[in-house]
């Protein structure tokens, strides 16, 4: 593959205090790509996309945004964060706010949209999630499935190169789940690029392109999602997807 | 004198006791605001400073801060010979502090989680405070705001101590001047009643309204 990459983080490490949350990841998005990361719980897959969603600077080690180095060169953080979409495992739409209301902010205010243009981004922004007839329910009104969706579209309403989305269904049940991985697969197939910390296998079977397996602060492995799956390397991650895949 | 001329004459002080309360709110409200944003997120020294602010005027019965500054600065401060204005100003500073706690507190029950998402939207700290935290953080401070405009107008009565002539003011005219003691001072009361609790019963069910419709 050649096409550009987006982002990429190099030797990260993050220490707080005593605790070695991540312990040197290499990591590289490109253009179009849907990655998936997997590991066990505590492993640093969530510290790892705040780092990459410069929501948190790395310890040690760079983080480049389409091949700039951040950190170093001193870029104005929340510039760059504008043109990165991330998605939080909890709820986190503003919540005196309706859905529509919710997605046209940014717009209007890192973007700076007329209030017009960014009403009507948001209007396509709801229709990508299946959510229009929504617009004007407030997040108390929505269910976590439709709130998840509602962050998906307010995230890519920026149009940014990028969506992080870090475990958004794993506060849903099976069913809101299966909305939610319904759009990421989607947005996927439009080839929105990606980089997503979930544990639906099925959807990382459809459409990733790459999983990786994250475990003690470190990217243990990745792989195409078949070999992934069927044939780990390390024992650590065969032992993680068999009890992951319920064949224990 | 009859009681319906009593409370014609009582009534007469209900401008002084409104006006100060509300001035005094204005002045605690804007003050509040400020303090409570110091305290969160100035740098230390700035913000144990507005601590101390704080608990200087827990501490201090507000009343010995009007006589200071009525019958001590107002000896060389042309501003403060005017009792009224001492007394707005007294508990101005008083609510600003009290206003700094109900502001703090819900500018603190806002979830962390929407300010990082802000953040990762790309807004600054001055547009998520504006756009984010202070809309819902008001909403929060609603039944608090209510309760200490109720506190203010109780309170505005120390001002008669300095001789501002507020309702407490006239009701005790009547005692000196009439030799009437009981009448005016319930009838004071009642006033008192009508003015504090609509007002700090409506901005509790007001809160409680919108907190339940966003689930605050």
């Amino acid at each position: 593959m050649s096409s550009e990459t987006i982002l990429e983080g190099q030797g990260i490490w993050k220490i707080y205090g005593e605790l070695e949350v991540l312990r040197g990841v290499d990591i590289d998005i490109r253009r179009g790509q849907t990655k998936v990361i997997i590991g066990p719980s505590g492993s640093g897959k969530s510290t790892l996309l705040r780092i990459l969603g410069f929501l948190e600077p790395p310890t040690r080690g760079r983080v480049l945004f389409r091949g700039r180095d951040v950190y170093g060169e001193g870029l104005d953080l929340a510039k760059i964060r504008s043109k990165i979409g991330f998605v939080f495992q909890q709820p986190s739409l503003f919540r005196h706010l309706t859905a529509l209301e919710n997605i046209k902010l940014g717009p209007r205010l890192v973007l700076g949209m007329s209030d017009r243009e960014a009403e009507k981004r948001a209007w396509e922004m709801l229709k990508l999630v299946h959510l229009e007839e929504f617009a004007d329910y407030y997040p108390a009104q929505l269910s976590g499935g439709q709130q998840q969706r509602v962050a998906i579209a307010r995230a890519l309403a920026m149009n940014p190169d990028i969506l992080l989305l870090d475990e958004p269904t794993a506060n849903l049940d099976i069913e809101l789940t299966w909305e939610v991985i319904e759009v990421m697969e989607e947005l996927a197939r439009k080839g929105i690029t990606m980089l997503v910390v979930t544990h639906e296998i099925p959807f990382a079977r459809e459409v990733a392109d790459e999983i990786c397996f994250i475990s003690d602060g470190v990217i243990q492995e990745c792989n195409e999602p078949e070999e992934m799956i069927k044939n780990p390397k390390t024992p650590r991650a065969r032992v993680f997807l068999k009890r992951l895949l319920g064949e224990v | 004198m009859s009681i319906v001329s009593d409370l014609f004459f009582i009534l007469q002080g209900i401008t002084a006791t409104i006006s100060i309360s509300f001035l005094s709110f204005g002045i605690g409200f804007l003050l509040g605001i400020l303090l409570a944003f110091i305290r969160l997120y100035a740098p230390k020294p700035a913000a144990l400073l507005g601590d101390a602010y704080v608990k200087l005027f827990l501490g201090v019965p507000v009343l010995v801060f009007m006589l200071l500054f009525h019958f001590g600065f107002g000896q060389f401060i042309p501003f403060f010979k005017s009792a009224y204005f001492s007394s707005v100003f007294a508990l101005g500073l008083r609510s600003g502090a009290y206003q700094s706690q109900i502001f703090r507190a819900a500018i603190n029950s806002i979830p962390r989680d929407q300010l990082l998402a802000a953040r990762a939207l790309g807004l600054t700290d001055t547009q998520i405070l504006r756009y984010v935290v202070l809309p819902q953080a008001f909403i929060v401070a609603l039944p608090g705001l209510g309760s200490e405009i109720a506190l203010l107008i109780k309170d505005s009565a120390y001002a008669f101590i300095l001789g501002v002539l507020d309702i407490t003011k006239y009701a005790d005219i009547l005692r000196a001047a009439y030799r009437e003691f009981v009448a005016p001072y319930i009838l004071a009361a009642m006033l008192y009643i009508m003015l504090t609790f609509p007002i700090a019963n409506y901005l509790d069910k007001l809160g409680s309204k919108l907190k339940k419709k966003y689930a605050l």
